[in-house]
């Protein structure tokens, strides 16, 4: 867990951001870890890391076929634990292979406001780079696209299409 | 009580002005009958086009039943085309007093009949009520009709409609500029969701991550915007002079999304999930703490503050999405009668009487006019594709 709050410290040092580090709460981490709405590594970081100043010149598009998509519950941006291990092989993959990137692609249903499903898929998105940064990702390798409800993978309109559009893609280039 | 009063005011309030005006009496159904028997037009299709705009706007104003007999209100004019252009001189007059209202003439070319229809119907409007018309507003939506999400115009009858954005892309959240001439939208035409502006190649907002829900103050400076650079969704304030950013919202553990100024500038209404769930806040413009605004219901969304000071919203309730207005300082609230369908993304008119929205049955969207006076929805764009996102220039 220190080893952990380190990498994470440092990460977050090279991200430019001034951030603390609790290392009393690092210790409820595991306890908490699914019980928090702002999910994994909620507990340990407190503060958010900043993304890239801008998005021109960034990779628009990655390999979406090598990692399984993350699936979301209603109206949540939780990694679940059963999904956890999705996450987990995309930072192996991205430990390996640091020239590389990922694209977490945050995906909504259609029920509810576009522009806060929009909202909630980034919310979707960032929760799964703050996993991966969590396992050790260096966070400018991480990019972040929210779809919201915009581009539905199951084109029904009953609850099993819901389950699949809620959905995080990981686009790697 | 307070939920018949909110809009019973404004009711009064243009019952008062018309009877201070023109003394006619309050006819039928809360309407003034209005008779446009004697304009005389030619045969020509421009001169009919106008005319018969003319009348439809009248009726869908609100303040008016359109007679070809007997009416509180005379129209005497005429219209005539030639050479590609069109011209008309109309006269209002008070049957009761002989007391003439308006007199004027327009001219415009016979393309745009439609658009001087609109003129004279917002100016007969104004010269019997006091109240400002909608007929010459415009309305920016999405619509999937090519296979992509792209950004569309029309008046505000459903007539005129203009495909504005050809980007093969996905467009989000129209909303107009102030001046009514330019389009703020999310694209995501260079890869990320980037909030753009018609008119104007750079994006307003390319920060990494998430840039949504732009809107313009009033006074033109200042864009409010969803961004998701510091790590969370969040609300911003983005200077369109230097650049600089504000950020007004810190919610860790939730998102915000679609801001919406105040009339005066001052506030920004908007979407928070940080209860857990969706509801609405207003904001001063400078930070400090939110105001919740609504305190019931599972979602309350997209909020539209209008010129006359009323917030109206989307709210879901017994499993549907309908349209509630708020007046903000009372803090009381009237959710408008409409049928078993979803009513979504309401936005003011700009006669600050009726609102566009949008309506899905059946998974098809389509874009609505309500007038919150009578509770009685117009369907405006209808079809075999999805019309949805409605703003209305004010």
């Amino acid at each position: 867990m220190i080893m952990k709050a380190c990498k994470v410290l440092f990460l977050t040092f090279l991200a430019g951001s001034v951030v603390l580090v609790s290392g009393c709460r690092s210790k409820k981490a595991s306890a908490e870890m699914y019980g928090s709405d702002n999910m994994m590594g909620g507990s340990i970081i407190d503060g958010d890391i900043p993304l890239n100043a801008d998005n021109m010149g960034l990779p628009m598009d990655g390999d979406r076929s090598m990692f399984a998509p993350v699936y979301f519950a209603y109206d949540s941006s939780q990694v679940n634990p059963e999904e956890a291990g999705k996450v987990e092989a995309v930072a192996t993959y991205l430990k390996k292979n640091k020239s590389g990137g990922v694209i977490v692609e945050g995906h909504g249903d259609e029920r509810g406001s576009r522009e806060y499903n929009l909202a909630l898929g980034e919310r979707r998105a960032l929760a799964v780079r703050d996993y991966l940064i969590n396992l050790g990702v260096n966070p400018a390798n991480i990019q972040t696209k929210s779809y919201g409800e915009e581009q539905p993978e199951a084109m029904g309109h009953d609850e099993e299409a819901w389950r699949q559009n809620r959905r995080g893609v990981f686009a790697i280039y | 009580m307070k939920k018949a009063f909110i809009l019973g005011c404004s009711l009064c309030f243009a019952v008062a002005a018309v009877a201070q005006r023109v003394e006619v009496r309050k006819s039928g159904e809360g309407t003034i009958g209005i008779n446009l028997a004697s304009y005389r037009t030619g045969g020509d299709a421009a001169a009919q086009t106008f005319l018969s705009t003319l009348k439809a706007d009248l009726n869908r104003s609100g303040y008016f039943t359109v007679t070809s007999s007997g009416g509180e209100l005379n129209v005497a004019g005429s219209c005539v085309s030639g050479g590609g252009n069109i011209k008309t001189d109309c006269q209002l007059y008070n049957v009761g007093t002989r007391q003439r209202l308006l007199g004027k003439s327009y001219n415009t070319t016979s393309a745009d009949a439609r658009g001087m229809a609109h003129k004279v119907a917002d100016d007969i409007v104004f010269a019997a009520t006091g109240q400002k018309g909608m007929a010459s507003g415009k309305i920016a939506m999405v619509s999937s009709r090519t296979g992509r999400k792209e950004l569309y115009i029309c008046d505000m009858d459903g007539q005129n409609i203009r495909q504005i954005t050809n980007d093969r892309s996905i467009v989000v959240g129209p909303r107009w500029s102030p001046d009514g001439k330019n389009i703020v939208y999310t694209s995501y035409k260079r890869g990320y969701p980037n909030v753009y502006l018609t008119g104007r190649g750079k994006p307003l907002s390319s920060h990494g991550g998430l840039n949504a829900s732009g809107t313009i103050s009033p006074d033109g400076n200042s864009l409010a915007v969803i961004l998701s650079r510091d790590g969370n969704p969040e609300l911003y304030i983005k200077s369109l002079r230097t650049g600089s950013l504000k950020r007004l919202t810190t919610t860790q553990r939730g998102v915000e999304a679609s801001p919406c100024w105040s009339p005066d500038g001052n506030h920004i209404v908007y979407v928070s999930d940080s209860s857990g769930t969706p509801q609405i806040y207003i904001i001063s413009k400078d930070g400090g703490s939110p105001q919740r605004l609504t305190s019931t219901g599972a979602e309350n969304v997209a909020p539209d503050w209008g010129k006359n000071g009323y917030i109206a919203f989307c709210s879901r309730i017994g499993g549907r999405y309908r349209i509630v207005i708020a007046n903000p300082v009372a803090k009381s609230l009237r959710v408008l009668e409409t049928d078993w369908a979803d009513y979504e993304d309401p936005s003011w008119a700009p006669d600050g009487r009726h609102i566009v929205c949008s309506r899905t049955a059946q998974y098809r969207s389509s874009i609505y006019l309500l007038d919150t006076l009578k509770d009685s929805p117009v369907a405006l764009l209808t079809g075999s594709v999805d019309w949805f996102s409605p703003a209305c220039s004010q």
